[in-house]
């Protein structure tokens, strides 16, 4: 039985490789230097606008959400009766269970009739999906802080707004940014909100969130069945920049986890 | 007197702000989630009026058949799979192997579902048509046609793969949720059983698992929830025919990947047909993951007691 | 900028006070004497977790520069009375406190006090060493002035040093001030966390019980330290090793517990009083059944 054990954990490990495999093989020969400068309508053709924007949009929506989630979650951990925090706890959770294309959905209904389809609207559908997940990782973190900390810091005259801040947030500083690194390549990855909200262009954005914007999920969505070789050969390419960011930035958060644990 | 323990006399203390100012922040998330909710909810009125409900289901029988189809066939192939592989994880690999397994096994979570669908569309679809469903259809097409196929012309998307590639990505969810339940049923129990002369295996099949029976059924449930939600990686290998497919095999829909792919162009009345379908998704997602949440509270309760 | 200025204390007492930066209050000490011949003073403390009464109206006086010890059985209330006496214990959700402590003559709990500057008067050491996780040796001496506010370099060196010297540590740890607090062992630990709260010049240090993670070598340099201290500040001590209560103390109170299960305070007195003739035949019990 513990070989059929062994076995399922091999199943659930073959995919990665394959895919890791796939991904690595099909984009290295279109992997140019066109293809970080031009756009999709120059010759001869590139990301840059899906590179930029997938960047942009997601910068956008982190530097917007994560001091809202930080400082809620403080609010959560530090201030919130234990019934509160259980409380919003569970909602949280539960809201974390949504699937994104419903929060796409929303953002669809109440934000594009405002801010039209928009790179604006991108980075509120992605803010919205990142939200709950800087809370809960902050607020898990947090926790993790004893008592005794807050207890050495207030018992020297510390008033409770700077143990707060120089105290408990300085210990768990790593495990906040982990929070952060997590929602950012969470958000990195989104295609389906984006579909609602934002759409693409051909063109390059630098910034103007009133218009459309490109992103790497969505060249690689728009491109994924193509018959011209260049144009999947760019879709496997947009692949590996975004699965690279994204194993990036997760092995990044795995390694400072397991080196600061909080005593 | 040599001291000063009196107040400072300004009104705004920097320990009432800060307060406040996280107190601002955990509103403003709660007001969104609120918002999300209540027009959610709203926006579904407008198509369950318009009709009953059962008509509503009638005419979207297409996508609702797809979503429950691929969920459960995600399901199908990631419970066994990702249940086995947790208990491989804690109950047999050598520490180490452990973590560098667990490891690998959540940075395919941390994988873009879009990078998924590419490699499905490019190349797993095929595969999968080649082997596994090749073998089900002519083993049991014969019997049921809901497994046939043409094999001399086999569709270029269906349902059965959608579902697979679902499966293959919420294995890492699966193995983490299965493994912090199964982790957290007490050594004592454990050593109990071991005591009286049972094999690793036994201790296993009648201590482990059937403590943590309520906790992974739970963990299964919130894999479905996000089985069901999945979107892009399903859009680009489904196909995308709005009707109930006469087989697994040929192409279909989902709520998900109507939602995405007809919604910004849709006329009014599909578009509030497409939200109800969307509020439904909301729901039913919400009600899987909050009966997650309370299996998972009843987990710790059970393994609480004994300790 | 110091400033003098008289104020009338909830005790109606009028008093002189001075405001100005902690590190610097010591150093005025002796220029202004103190209103009370006591250092703290109690009438009739309880102290409450919700509605369930821990501390049962304590009247006690505690001398200055003296080390006081706090013995009884565990649960009598003798750890929530010293948090009592630093306002500590109100940090916890439920809590109150009833009745007077008066502090150099002024009431601790009066309604204009500022419970953060009180805790710079009165330090505490726990029980668990507690350094801050995420700082070095130095950060941790130093935390309490920085966080109050003191920029100067020369400053926080100074007094980083010096509270180390008191501490007893500073020959251990002056070549490693910026490595980790927690890289110390335990009884370090303990003796930086001393330097620490003694860094912010208090009046009082309480103590909770600060032996009873330690090894007796590193309780034995605790005790020697608890000793020396006593010269320039008022320390109270709670411990539940009799021995520990007898070689450092000036002064013991042993507490018990009514029906209720509220600590109350038995009796008071010199130590050598009370481990040899003490007055009630409870404590005489206690420390028979304790001692040896």
């Amino acid at each position: 039985m513990r070989l059929s054990a062994l076995i399922a954990t091999i199943a659930a490990i073959i995919p990665l490789i394959a895919l890791i495999y796939f991904v690595i093989v099909r984009a290295i020969p279109w992997l140019d230097a066109e293809l970080f400068v031009n756009n999709p309508l120059d010759k001869p053709s590139g990301i840059s606008n899906a590179i930029f924007g997938s960047l942009q949009l997601t910068t956008a929506a982190i530097l917007a959400v994560s001091p809202i989630g930080v400082l809620a979650a403080i609010y959560l951990n530090e201030y919130a009766s234990p019934r509160v925090a259980s409380w919003s706890e569970l909602v949280i959770d539960v809201m974390l269970g949504v699937p994104s294309i419903v929060v796409g959905m929303f953002a669809f209904m109440v934000v594009v009739p405002q801010l039209g389809v928009s790179a604006g609207s991108g980075v509120v559908a992605i803010g919205i999906l990142m939200l709950p997940i800087v809370v809960r990782t902050t607020q898990e973190v947090l926790r993790l802080v004893p008592s005794s900390v807050r207890e050495a810091s207030l018992a020297l005259g510390v008033p409770v707004w700077k143990t707060v801040i120089f105290v408990v947030c300085r210990t768990a500083f790593s495990g906040i940014l982990t929070a952060v690194i997590l929602a950012y390549s969470r958000g990195l990855g989104e295609t389906a909100p984006l579909l609602l909200t934002v759409r693409g262009t051909f063109a390059q954005n630098w910034l103007d969130f009133g218009t459309t914007m490109n992103a790497l999920p969505l060249t690689i969505y728009s491109y994924s069945g193509a018959a011209d070789s260049r144009t999947l050969g760019q879709a496997w390419a947009a692949a590996l920049l975004l699965m690279v960011l994204a194993l990036a930035l997760n092995i990044v958060v795995r390694a400072r986890t397991v080196n600061s644990r909080v005593a | 007197m040599a001291f000063n323990i009196t107040r400072s006399r300004s009104l705004l203390s920097p320990d009432r702000t800060f307060r406040a100012i996280t107190l601002m922040a955990a509103v403003t998330t709660a007001t969104i989630l609120a918002i999300i909710f209540v027009v959610l909810a709203l926006g579904s009125i407008p198509a369950l009026t318009a009709s009953s409900f059962v008509d509503f289901i009638g005419t979207n029988a297409g996508p609702i058949f797809g979503t429950v189809a691929t969920a459960l066939i995600a399901i199908a192939v990631a419970g066994p799979i990702g249940i086995l592989a947790a208990v491989y994880l804690v109950e047999f690999a050598p520490k180490r192997l452990a973590v560098v397994l667990t490891f690998i096994v959540e940075l395919i979570a941390a994988i873009p579902s879009v990078v998924f669908g590419l490699w499905a569309v490019n190349d797993l679809s095929i595969r999968l048509r080649d082997s596994v469903e090749w073998w089900i259809a002519s083993t049991f097409g014969k019997f049921i046609p809901f497994l046939s196929e043409d094999s001399n012309n086999p569709a270029a998307d269906s349902v059965f793969r959608a579902g697979f590639l679902v499966g293959i990505m919420i294995i890492p969810l699966v193995v983490a949720l299965s493994r912090e339940i199964i982790r957290a049923v007490p050594i004592s129990l454990r050593e109990g059983y071991i005591g009286m002369g049972a094999t690793r295996w036994e201790t296993i099949r009648h201590v482990v698992l059937p403590t943590a029976r309520i906790g992974i059924t739970g963990a299964l449930m919130l894999a479905l929830g996000r089985a069901l939600g999945e979107t892009i990686a399903v859009t680009m290998v489904i196909g995308g025919s709005n009707d109930v497919p006469g087989s697994l095999f040929q192409p279909g829909s989902t709520i998900a990947t109507r939602i995405a792919t007809t919604l910004p162009e849709a006329n009014p009345d599909v578009k509030s047909v497409l939200i109800a379908l969307g509020v439904i998704l909301f729901f039913v997602s919400l009600g899987l993951s909050l009966a997650m949440r309370l299996a998972a509270r009843q987990t710790a309760k059970i393994t609480a007691s004994v300790k | 900028m110091p400033s003098d200025e008289s104020i009338k204390t909830s005790t109606g007492v009028t008093t002189s006070r001075r405001t100005e930066p902690v590190s610097a209050e010591k150093a005025a000490d002796d220029a202004y004497p103190t209103s009370s011949k006591y250092a703290l003073e109690l009438n009739n403390v309880e102290a409450f977790y919700g509605t369930f009464r821990a501390v049962a109206g304590v009247s006690l006086k505690i001398a200055p520069k003296s080390v006081t010890a706090f013995i009884g059985p565990s649960g009598c209330g003798k750890s929530t009375l010293l948090r009592v006496l630093n306002r500590m214990h109100e940090t916890l959700p439920g809590t109150s406190v009833k009745g007077q402590t008066l502090l150099d003559g002024v009431d601790l709990y009066g309604p204009k006090v500022d419970p953060v500057r009180a805790r710079r008067l009165v330090g505490m050491v726990f029980q668990k060493p507690n350094p801050f996780p995420t700082m070095s040796i130095f950060e941790n001496v130093i935390s309490g002035l920085r966080l109050g506010g003191v920029r100067s370099k020369s400053e926080l060196e100074s007094v980083a040093e010096t509270s180390l010297r008191k501490a007893a540590i500073w020959d251990e740890v002056k070549d490693k001030l910026h490595q980790p607090g927690t890289s110390l062992s335990g009884g370090q630990q303990q003796r930086l966390c001393i330097a620490r709260t003694i860094a912010v010049k208090p009046e009082i240090v309480l103590m909770d019980e600060p032996c009873s993670a330690l090894d007796p070598l590193a309780t034995l340099k605790v005790e020697e330290l608890v000793r020396e201290l006593a010269v320039d500040y008022t320390i109270v001590i709670v411990t539940h090793n009799m021995q520990q209560a007898s070689r450092v103390s000036d002064t013991t109170a042993f507490f018990s517990m009514d029906e209720q299960r509220a600590g109350y305070l038995v009796e008071m007195d010199a130590t050598s009083k009370i481990f040899t003739n003490p007055k009630e035949s409870l404590t005489e019990g206690y420390i028979a059944g304790r001692f040896g």
